[in-house]
Parts: C-alpha cells; sequence; structure tokens
C-alpha cells in the first residue's frame, strides 16, 4: 500500500492520535493500514484489528462491529482508546 | 528490605538499547530500575509507521528503531540531555497495578517525587505524560508480558523543539483538544524551569532516591545476567533491521 499517497483519516482519542489509510474496492476494505501514537495490549493484537477489517464492508456499523469482535476474541485493553475511535480514524480516511 | 537490580548503562546506542530493554523483560532477573542516556536517535512506538511520522530525507543523521511499546516519537537530540529509565517489576496490585493508568501513574509517581524535589509543580497527565505547569517534561510507555510490566520513559534536561518538529510530521490534531495553541507551549524540560543546568548525575541519584522510598527497595548495582546478554544478542538483528523499523 503506497501511504503517502493516500489521504489519511486522523482521529485524537484521549489514548493517541489515530491516522487510518484505506484502499477501498465495491465498496469494502481492500487494504488498511493504521498509524499512531495510542497504546493498545497486547500489542500484536493490531495485526489481528488490521487483517479482520478485509473484507468488511465501509460503514460505520460494520467496522465498529468488526473491531468490537476483535476486540473480545483478542483481549484487547486500549487505555483511552475504543473500536469506536478507531471506527472513526478509518470513517474520515473514506470521507478524506 | 527487598534489593532491586540497579543498572546505569550511560551513553548508548538505542538499538543495542532496546535490545537490552527487552531482554530485561523476558530475561530471568525480574525486578530492574535502570537508566541511559541516548545518542542522537529517534525512536517509534511499536504502532507508528515510519514514513507517516518522519520527514525521513531529513532524519539521515539520526538512529532509527522502534520499540515494543506503543506510544509516540522519543526524539533523542545531541544535546545529550535526557535521563531515560526503565522499570521491570512483577504486576501484582500492590507494587505495580493491575490497571494499566494505575500503574502508569505509580511509576510515574518517581518523576514527580524528582520534579518537585526540585520545587517544580509536577503532576501525572493520563495515560503516560508527567507535566509542570501543565507542560509535558516527560513521556512514559508500558507493555506488559506474562505478569510482568516494562515501563520505559524520559525526563527531559534540555530538548531542541525545532529540531524535533523540523523531522517529524505531526499534525495539527494532535494538540487541537489540549487546548494548547502550539507544541513548543506543550512541552518543558528541567534546565529551562530551573533557569540552570543541572548535573544529570545528580537528578539520577535524586530519582534513585524516590524510587527507594515510593517502592520501599533498596537498589543495588548490578549487571545483565548472562541469560539477558544472550537474549540481547538474539534481539539485536531485529532493533538494526529495515523489517521491523520501516514495517
Amino acid at each position: 500500500m503506497e501511504i503517502l499517497k493516500t489521504k489519511p483519516g486522523i482521529h485524537k482519542s484521549r489514548g493517541g492520535l489515530i491516522r487510518s489509510f484505506v484502499n477501498i474496492e465495491n465498496g469494502r476494505i481492500k487494504d488498511i493500514t493504521i498509524s499512531g501514537d495510542f497504546f493498545l495490549f497486547p500489542e500484536e493484537a493490531i495485526f489481528k484489528i488490521l487483517e479482520n477489517l478485509k473484507g468488511t464492508s465501509a460503514n460505520r456499523e460494520e467496522l465498529l462491529k468488526n473491531i468490537e469482535d476483535t476486540y473480545e476474541k483478542e483481549n484487547i485493553q486500549s487505555p483511552g482508546t475504543a473500536p469506536s475511535d478507531f471506527t472513526e480514524s478509518i470513517m474520515k480516511a473514506l470521507e478524506a | 528490605m527487598k534489593e532491586w537490580r540497579f543498572i546505569d548503562f550511560g551513553l548508548v546506542d538505542i538499538r543495542d538499547m532496546m535490545a537490552m530493554d527487552e531482554a530485561i523483560l523476558k530475561g530471568d532477573e525480574g525486578d530492574t530500575f535502570f537508566f541511559w542516556t541516548p545518542k542522537k536517535s529517534i525512536i517509534l512506538g511499536f504502532f507508528q509507521k515510519a514514513e507517516v511520522e518522519l520527514d525521513l530525507p531529513k532524519c539521515k543523521d539520526y538512529i532509527i528503531t522502534r520499540r515494543i511499546s506503543g506510544g509516540g516519537i522519543a526524539f533523542s537530540d545531541d544535546r545529550c540531555r535526557q535521563i531515560n529509565y526503565g522499570v521491570v517489576g512483577t504486576i501484582d496490585n500492590d507494587l505495580f497495578p493491575l490497571d494499566i493508568i494505575e500503574s502508569y501513574k505509580q511509576v510515574c509517581g518517581v518523576l514527580i517525587d524528582t520534579l518537585v524535589h526540585y520545587g517544580l509543580n509536577a503532576a501525572f497527565r493520563p495515560i503516560n505524560d508527567v507535566t509542570v505547569d501543565n507542560k509535558k517534561i516527560s513521556g512514559n510507555a508500558q507493555t506488559r508480558r506474562e505478569g510482568k510490566l516494562l515501563q520505559n520513559g524520559t525526563l527531559l534536561l534540555d530538548f531542541d523543539i525545532e529540531e524535533m518538529l523540523r523531522i517529524s510530521n505531526i499534525p495539527k490534531e494532535k494538540f487541537l483538544d489540549k487546548k494548547i495553541a502550539s507544541i513548543r507551549e506543550g512541552l518543558t524540560w528541567l534546565d529551562r524551569e530551573l533557569g540552570e543546568q543541572l548535573d544529570m548525575e545528580e537528578v539520577k541519584n535524586v530519582m534513585k532516591d524516590k524510587f527507594e522510598e515510593r517502592f520501599h527497595v533498596k537498589l543495588k548495582t548490578g549487571t545483565l545476567s548472562n541469560k539477558e546478554k544472550e537474549l540481547t544478542k538474539s534481539l539485536l538483528p531485529k532493533y538494526y533491521s529495515t523489517e521491523w523499523v520501516y514495517r
């Protein structure tokens, strides 16, 4: 994914800044990358979040549900940052 | 009184230090408080992408690596007036609470006690900052593994803000909700607050004292164990690799 040619969605949660870079194909997420200074435990679970988002319909409800599911499965904790913050950042990327 | 190991690694290449940092977390010794001062370098947080966060063509004379904990860039200029610390301890709800923010607060207390010792109005600002008069003077990052926590952080004695702004791609959103007009007004450092240059070794000694007082332990100077040295050796290639730093 050519990040620097993609417009980021930028959202600031209490726990940090989330910059999302998203490619869409036929209304679904084809590719997604996130960069930010937030905290998330266990750290490696971010890759699960990104992997699971691929193929998801690019609408707020689906994205939020998808991220919440990964949070539950992977026992994710992210002080000051919620699944809705990641969703907001992605939505901003889609609108960018 | 319980003894804790203490190590001062001195002025270090940050790639070597991050390998030792991870080795202490994963090693066999446990409870350790340690210091280092980074040579001119940039450490990315676990979730940060180098090309997004940094103006890379301007970073050519910086050592760049990534750490295993989240949070933001740790930037070190060639003034080398930063005290970086690490704590590895057991999460036990006594010294180090299970609650992440509470445990940050506990370790950051050492920095606050140190700053108060110098007469400054220091406070903890969740999630992971220590401030003086609401200006950030210390950033901290924690990770956890198998019941242990590793917290790293920095205490700025001097800091080249202009240089940090020159090399980073900081979007305006970062500071909007903190109601800070500019990053320049949001950061500070000890030399500026005190109007004099303290001896770094003296400040480290105050931090050690405050650590002992806060955690009711006795710090005893030690070294890495053989297992930690072996672990460090096996971790070094990662911290020097393009795959890890620019992934």
